[in-house]
């Protein structure tokens, strides 16, 4: 997949897939098959005679370029061998990473297995090789060439060649794949790929871009497998293993249990710069565990490999366990500098009660985070001030969240003309101030019915609405939420056109959750992803964040510039743990970001012996502050 | 009121002469009405408050806010905060609190340290508190309120519907007996409480919901048996001798036939409360049944197993489970010994 495969590369989705919630990063939907076509990115815009490749002779004066400086992020001191035991709290519902159900976690698993043809070094952010060994921008700002290492391989031997870089978008471009969003960002984002030789092509995107390598890299669909697609497309291949081109494939699943991954014995691109010594272990099986007390029991029998302690509750109360405290287990505190995920309380405008912009900050003020942070999750997580902090330059520094203030909310409350109720709560035409807040994850009760004790102060009552995940992403997505508990993943640049144009409001599927529909914020978003000037797009970035603190239908509440893990004794990881974008220490597939760890079988047996006889080795933790902030 | 027939008040006398039985029914109602009146027990609220010379009763009614009694918010009164500063200031008001001054949803949180917080007498926490620091003794008992009450309304509703067809089944027979037995056939196959953890995981379920959910699928249970004792008891003289009389049908279900199954629905009775009150204790426990921050001993199960450390949160709730458990079997024990017909039947 594309651009946005090469900026999910560094993302937090995996590490806090057990923290946070999300993992819709691109679903902008699977709509729009019948609307406006003036109004959406609809399907039926798509020129069908869109040539998805031209066959032309390579330009003279092309400037290549490559990248084997940037340092090397993993350890030298690496052995091969060992099976990792991770696990997931749901079997995927399809291994297809496009169309109907595909977005669930598990496919970053399978995605993360796909290369594309550049990366982005973890800690330079420069690009880096990855199917291509070298690369050239066009001088329109449009054309991206590449060179194809003539090693690269699918998993079942055939090359990778360009034709199937032309085969993805014809492929991205087909109906039968049942993905509007993919059908539409091939068809107006990606225009052409340009073949050369087997080896030599050139993406062309649609307008000039700032940052081209984003969307230029994309990553290839073998052609040899799938042939012509038809309308058995959906259900062909909801269980195929497709060949792909990372260090591993799925080798063996049973569904609603596990699902296997070996790696290759002889991947073709071990021996490259920046792969050498990484994805050291040879099996990598996830097991489904729905519940994270019984996979923290399964943890300290060593039954699975590692556990995410981030959450302050484990991290100082639960890993007080003979396990850790007799060194079987070491904990570690890394801490990495990344885009923060936009977690928060995100009300939805169409409903009556948040159209009024009073009302709604109103209900900012109202939500004591503060007091969540200090009292329950023990000062470890810091506010989260907007939705786009932490990415660098990008992000405006001089935004401050709505504090906790009662004066503030009987202010615009009493401003919109609503009066407080017998039982406190503020009421307006016999309207009570009462919202649901939707939200799956069991680990948040606490913070929330915190949250709603303070709110009553406030004159605001929240109905606490758990759902199960499924129903509960189905909701927001439907927008039919009043409050929805949200925590999005991230990308390499802030993505405002998905979540605040107004495009995709009012209508379901898309991740405009909010419904923000404001003719100036579409202006500056259409400014946003017009420009091609670094700088502009800077200070637009800035105005944006700046608009929808002002819209105020965002709640930002935490912010966790870390991650914590407990990990038996034989893994081991590099001198510097992980690098700046590391979401997960023991990520075991991420091409820009895991794979680092690997397995020591003496210590394994060392271990297993000293337990066997009790002997008690010193107790681990590790807090790593290499790129702290 | 019914009319009780000799029968039945002879079994009520047997009954209280099993002591274990009959005390276990009183100590069992007694937790029945206490819990009605648990607001001026366990409550954030005070019971009485005197300032400037007038008497309030915050317990019932509408919030009254602090700045009623001089302070400077709006939001409802903090009386434990008001007791104290009364006292400091002895200028002649005071607060009569409850003696558990805290109510099932309030979160007491300290400084620099975290819940779950031990048993504390100084601090009125006599069972310690959970997670979120709600104390421990307000969530039992309305957590008891609730279950209680859910598994009594489930009685109810599942009773009055198991018996009118059950009876119907058995009064008319034929092709009607016939269709109900198939549907009810079918309908006991389902498996209940998959459809229940179904549907309130795409529903947030309140206690009515919860409830109809509940009575739609377990109202079955009863059928069976009014239906045999029904055909039993329509073949016996006195139905038929009403019959000979002109009575109605209504009149010989309502007047003859219910009256005397009563000692066998009785009988049943304390055993369908206990099960409906671990029914919405392991919903809950699963996290399906009532959302939070309903107080619910099931949820206060589930937190006990997710913090084993914190001993006094699964010992405290295990125990007034076991307790109220016991009790309902006590009683439900007696009823059936009571009631047995063997004591009351002589056969010629």
């Amino acid at each position: 997949m594309i651009n946005k495969k090469l900026i999910k590369k560094i993302t937090l989705i995996k590490a806090f897939s057990f923290l946070f919630i999300v993992s819709f990063i691109c679903a902008c939907g699977e709509d729009t098959q019948k609307s406006d076509t003036k109004e959406t990115p609809a399907v039926e815009t798509i020129d069908q005679t869109q040539k998805t490749y031209t066959r032309e002779k390579l330009p003279g004066k092309i400037k290549w370029l490559t990248n084997t400086a940037d340092p090397i992020f993993s350890s030298p001191d690496v052995k091969k061998g060992g099976i990792f035991r991770s696990s997931i709290t749901a079997f995927p519902p399809t291994f297809r990473v496009v169309g109907p159900d595909s977005n669930s976690s598990f496919r970053s698993a399978i995605l993360d297995n796909q290369l594309s043809l550049i990366g982005i070094h973890p800690n330079t952010e420069n690009i880096i090789p990855e199917l291509a060994t070298h690369w050239a921008f066009g001088k329109d700002k449009k054309t991206m060439y590449f060179k194809l290492n003539k090693n690269a391989r699918w998993s079942d031997g055939h090359s990778v060649t360009a034709e199937d870089f032309a085969f993805t978008l014809e492929f991205m471009r087909s109906k039968h794949i049942v993905a509007p969003w993919y059908n539409d960002y091939y068809t107006k984002e990606i225009d052409r790929v340009i073949i050369y030789d087997d080896y030599t092509l050139a993406v062309v995107v649609t307008k000039a871009q700032p940052d081209l390598h984003l969307r230029a890299g994309m990553s290839p669909m073998p052609k040899h497998f799938y042939g012509t697609l038809d309308a058995t497309f959906v259900r062909k291949y909801n269980w195929e293993i497709v060949p792909n081109t990372g260090p591993y494939q799925v080798s063996d699943f049973k569904k609603g249990k596990y699902v296997k991954f070996k790696r290759k014995k002889d991947w073709w691109a071990k021996d490259l710069h920046y792969f050498k010594n990484r994805y050291n272990v040879d099996t990598v099986t996830f097991n489904v565990v729905r519940d994270s007390n019984i996979l923290w029991e399964y943890f300290k029998k060593a039954k699975t490999d590692v556990f995410g302690i981030t959450i302050p509750k484990y991290w100082h109360e639960k890993t007080k366990t003979p396990v850790v405290k007799n060194g079987y287990v070491h904990k570690i505190w890394f801490f990495n500098d990344t885009q923060q995920s936009a977690q928060g309380l995100w009300l939805n405008q169409d409903k009556e009660i948040f159209k009024d912009r009073n009302v709604r900050y109103a209900f900012s003020h109202a939500m004591n985070i503060q007091k969540v942070i200090k009292k329950i999750l023990r000062n470890d997580y810091s506010r989260l001030e907007h939705g786009f902090m932490g990415y660098g330059r990008y992000s405006n520094t001089n935004i401050r969240a709505r504090r906790f203030d009662l004066k503030q909310v009987d202010y615009y409350m009493k401003k919109s003309g609503w009066k407080r109720g017998p039982d406190g709560i503020w009421i307006k035409n016999g309207q009570r101030f009462s919202v649901d807040v939707s939200y799956h994850f069991d680990e948040h009760s606490p913070r929330l019915v915190v949250l709603k004790e303070e709110a009553k102060k406030a004159g605001i009552d929240l109905r606490l609405q758990k759902l199960d995940q499924s129903a509960w992403y189905k909701k927001v997505v439907e927008k039919k939420h009043d409050v929805a508990w949200v925590g999005w993943s991230t990308s390499l640049r802030p993505q405002y056109w998905e979540h605040f144009h107004s495009i995709n409001a009012h209508k379901p599927q898309t991740n405009n959750i909010t419904n923000t529909d404001d003719s100036e914020m579409d202006t500056l978003i259409d400014a946003f992803r017009n420009s091609l000037d670094e700088e502009k797009r800077i200070v637009l970035s800035k105005k944006i964040q700046a608009k929808i603190h002002e819209i105020g239908s965002f709640v930002p509440t935490f912010r966790v510039p870390y991650v914590r893990q407990a990990y038996w004794k034989w893994w081991h990881l590099p001198d510097i743990p992980g690098t700046k974008h590391t979401g997960d220490l023991f990520d075991p597939f991420s091409s820009a970001t895991g794979g680092l760890f690997w397995y020591d079988e003496e210590l394994h047996k060392e271990t297993k012996a000293a337990m066997k006889k009790s002997i008690k080795f010193e107790p681990v933790t590790i807090i790593d502050k290499t790129y702290k902030r | 009121m019914i009319k009780l027939n000799p029968l039945t008040l002879k079994k009520i006398r047997r009954f209280k002469t099993i002591k274990r039985g009959y005390y276990a029914f009183i100590i069992f109602a007694v937790m029945i009405s206490v819990s009605l009146f648990a607001e001026l027990l366990i409550n954030k609220r005070a019971i009485i408050v005197h300032f400037q010379g007038s008497y309030y009763f915050p317990t019932y009614g509408d919030i009254i806010p602090g700045t009623e009694f001089g302070l400077d918010y709006a939001y409802e009164t903090n009386y434990r905060q008001l007791a104290t500063q009364f006292k400091t200031e002895k200028s002649g008001n005071w607060v009569l609190m409850p003696p558990v001054p805290y109510d099932a949803f309030e979160n007491d949180l300290k400084e620099d340290t975290y819940p779950p917080f031990p048993p504390s007498f100084t601090e009125q926490h006599y069972l310690g508190t959970d997670t979120v620091g709600r104390d421990m003794v307000a969530r039992l008992v309305y957590g008891f309120r609730i279950a209680i009450f859910f598994s009594l309304a489930l009685l109810v509703s599942t009773y009055i519907i198991g018996i009118s067809i059950g009876c119907a089944m058995g009064f008319w027979g034929g092709l009607f007996d016939l269709f109900f037995q198939r549907i009810i056939e079918i309908w006991s196959n389902m498996p209940v409480l998959y459809v229940i953890i179904i549907i309130a995981s795409i529903i947030s379920p309140t206690f009515t919901i919860l409830l109809l959910i509940m009575v739609f699928f377990s109202w079955t249970s009863m059928t069976w048996t009014m239906r045999t004792i029904t055909y039993k008891e329509k073949t016996r003289e006195y139905v038929l001798a009403a019959k000979v009389m002109g009575a109605s049908n209504y009149r010989i279900i309502f007047k003859h036939i219910i009256p005397n199954t009563v000692a066998i629905i009785v009988t049943f009775a304390p055993f369908a409360v206990s099960s409906g009150i671990i029914l919405i204790t392991s919903l809950d426990y699963l996290g399906f049944g009532l959302p939070p921050p309903t107080p619910s001993w099931g949820d206060l199960l589930a937190q006990g197993w997710a913090n084993m450390e914190a001993k006094w949160i699964a010992s405290s709730v295990v125990a007034a489970m076991t307790l109220t458990l016991i009790l309902v079997t006590f009683v439900g024990e007696a009823v059936r010994e009571a009631f047995d017909p063997k004591l009351h039947t002589t056969y010629e």
